[in-house]
């Protein structure tokens, strides 16, 4: 520990000296499951650090966090590390970064570039559910018009929850034992395995809007299920185990976002065409149990603010094309999002109601938070997740019901 | 030489005129005045509020602006500095002269990384938790009120008109408000706000004004609040007038890079 102080105190020295900015967060947060056992659901502390200068023609971000779980294990790691070069109509951004795109709140469609860290599900706070991902970016502009081109030259999953997590995946039954094969769960690191997107945008008085498109790689991997059958009778062949082998897969994408206000309401729309997705089927006689599909996931959404009250609500729809009724999915998967957010006392007290609802499964994730700026940058938070529903997303998750206390110093 | 003369004899009857209308300004001239008293091109300037509730504890927040007149359209940047939890966060405006025009609004939020369009129709809402709303810091139009002169006295030394503006729209968050408009200058020295049921809520003070290049500026000013014991003093620093900022200030690329 003294060390780290004597690094920190060093770090803060040579950085005044040389005018770049430091700012960060120290965090504790406290988290029980609302049920008989009361188990934690999470004890963390978090310090956080940005370490940055933005100069004339080059500035730099370094973002290092260290999370400590129980109080004893240590996750330490950069979420961003880049430097800016910027020239009269061009910026480039090289190294590690969050690159975030599109209109939605809280859903990711084409907000695709960086993958997500989804080890504690979707409650993270967006800036820690983006994974920096290593890339050169380069933005050109004319006015408020932009161009952005992205070569991501190694791929980086989403991260899942591991198998002892409570928000490890409920996995559907089988009618077999299950084992599983990585060996085509990892992406080679060369140049051929590389990604690219583009994107197109404008910010202008009547409406804002982006145009991208992407060649990537599937964000969480495609289940393949590969059935072994006991063939000691071959009239009547059983099936003796299943084993399922996650590989990732090629997949286009292109869509657009735009979002434009109408006397008091911003009206919000983002939607992408997805060519070349593996979907699982129930059909026996599809090799390995997948099949390719394409589909469209596109979003409406409203914000306006009444009497000091923000309302923001969208709908969100999946649609599989050309659909085969052996698809494990439904041709139409149909949510919605509920945001009511106000501030009190001078700016002192914050509410806010943020609700997504899974039309198609009838579960939701209900999470009402009130924070306290007891001081400037110091904040007090109490919060509830509530998960409702037997099924689909958040239903899966109907006991993990959670209080969660969030105590933060912002520097 | 002939076309010059009569030029300067118009631009004399001009201002003889323009003498005469003063000694008979309506309330409406008066605070139309004041709303197009010359700002100057463009400027730039750290905005400090701090922030002081009934046990005297104090907030602080400080914010770099950037202002440009377009012709039909004045351009806002706003970059916060100060506290620590919304640093970096930047705001932009578009504000139109056509009265029957919202404005359009950005935010960029560095958790979020991403510039978002936001509902323009908040103007009575609480600038940061200050006792200033988004019109009381001069965002309202005079049409949008019904103006009358209540009387001519001297405040801090100056002859001001004393003026009663109403709303238009009754359900507009004050009933009322009375200004003291210093003759000549233009400025609103004090004014007094009533809330929708016609009870005193709070006055605004100029502490301190100044001249820059020929531009009356604000660069101190006071919002007591009765109601809630609050108060918010608002001062202005580091202020440049017609320096020439460049277009390219108020794009989405500067709202994601910060100052």
């Amino acid at each position: 520990m003294k060390k780290i102080l004597t690094v920190i105190l060093l770090l803060h020295s040579t950085v005044m000296a040389q005018n770049i900015d430091i700012d960060g967060f120290a965090r504790n947060y406290i988290g029980v499951l609302i049920n008989d056992s009361l188990d934690y659901s999470i004890i963390q502390n978090t310090f956080n650090l940005n370490i940055y200068r933005t100069g004339d023609k080059a500035g730099f971000k370094v973002n290092p966090y260290i999370y400590q779980y129980d109080g004893k294990n240590l996750e330490i790691g950069l979420r961003e590390a880049y430097l800016d070069i910027y020239f009269p109509s061009i910026d480039l951004r090289i190294g590690k970064q969050q690159i975030i795109w599109g209109k939605a709140d809280g859903v990711f469609i084409t907000d695709i570039v960086s993958p997500k860290d989804l080890t504690e599900f979707i409650l993270r706070d967006f800036s820690e559910i983006r994974m920096g991902i290593t890339a050169v970016k380069g933005d050109y502009y004319i006015g408020n018009n932009t161009l952005e081109l992205v070569w991501v030259p190694v791929f980086t999953p989403t991260k899942l929850p591991p198998k002892n997590s409570i928000w490890y995946p409920k996995r559907p039954d089988f009618p077999a034992p299950v084992n599983f094969d990585y060996s085509k769960a990892q992406v080679r690191h060369d140049l051929k395995n590389s990604e690219f997107f583009g994107k197109v945008s404008a910010l202008t008085g009547p409406i804002d809007f982006e145009i991208m498109g992407a060649y990537t790689w599937e964000d969480e991997p495609t289940m393949h299920l590969i059935k072994h059958f006991n063939l000691s009778d071959p009239q009547h062949p059983l099936l003796d185990s299943i084993t399922i082998l996650p590989e990732y897969h090629r997949l286009k994408v292109g869509g657009l976002s735009f979002s434009s206000s109408i006397g008091p309401i911003v009206l919000r729309g983002e939607g992408a065409f997805y060519k070349g997705k593996y979907f699982n089927t129930t059909e026996p006689n599809i090799t390995e149990s997948v099949i390719k599909k394409d589909y469209i996931h596109y979003l409406l959404g409203v914000d306006c603010s009444i009497k000091g009250w923000n309302i923001s609500s969208q709908f969100i729809q999946k649609y599989i094309l050309d659909y085969d009724d052996y698809l494990q999915d439904d041709q139409f998967s149909n949510m919605a999002t509920l945001l009511i957010a106000r501030n009190f006392m001078h700016e002192t007290l914050h509410f806010s109601l943020f609700t997504y609802y899974d039309i198609t499964t009838k579960s939701s994730l209900i999470r009402p938070k009130l924070s306290y700026d007891v001081s400037d940058g110091f904040n007090v938070l109490v919060g509830l997740n509530i998960f409702t529903g037997d099924t689909g997303i958040f239903g899966q998750y109907g006991n993990n019901d959670m209080i969660y206390t969030q105590v933060k110093y912002n520097f | 030489m002939k076309h010059n003369i009569t030029i300067a004899l118009i631009g004399i009857m001009l201002s003889a005129t323009g003498l005469l209308a003063q000694q008979k300004l309506t309330g409406l001239e008066v605070m139309e005045k004041v709303y197009n008293r010359p700002k100057g091109n463009d400027m730039e300037a750290t905005l400090t509020m701090i922030l002081i509730n009934s046990n005297g504890d104090r907030r602080v927040r400080k914010i770099k602006q950037f202002i440009r007149d377009f012709g039909k359209v004045e351009k806002k940047i706003m970059f916060f500095i100060e506290p620590a939890d919304v640093k970096n966060t930047s705001f932009m405006n578009w504000s139109y002269d056509d009265a029957n025009k919202d404005d359009d609004q950005w935010i960029y939020l560095p958790a979020l990384k991403k510039v978002k369009r936001i509902s323009s129709d908040s103007k009575g809402d609480y600038f940061m938790g200050s006792d200033f709303t988004y019109d009381d810091l001069g965002n309202r139009k005079p049409q949008e009120d019904n103006h009358k002169i209540l009387r001519e006295e001297k405040y801090m030394g100056e002859d001001c008109y004393v003026i009663e503006s109403t709303p238009k729209d009754p359900d507009y968050m004050y009933s009322k408000t009375i200004t003291w408009v210093v003759k000549g200058k233009w400025i609103g020295l004090k004014r007094e706000f009533y809330d929708e049921d016609g009870e005193y809520l709070k006055t605004l003070k100029v502490k301190k004004y100044t001249n820059i290049n020929g531009i009356w500026v604000l660069t101190e000013v006071e919002m007591d609040n009765a109601q809630t014991n609050h108060k918010t003093i608002m001062k202005l620093t580091d202020i440049k007038i017609n320096s020439g900022i460049p277009a390219r200030m108020f794009t989405e690329r500067m709202m994601k890079r910060g100052l």
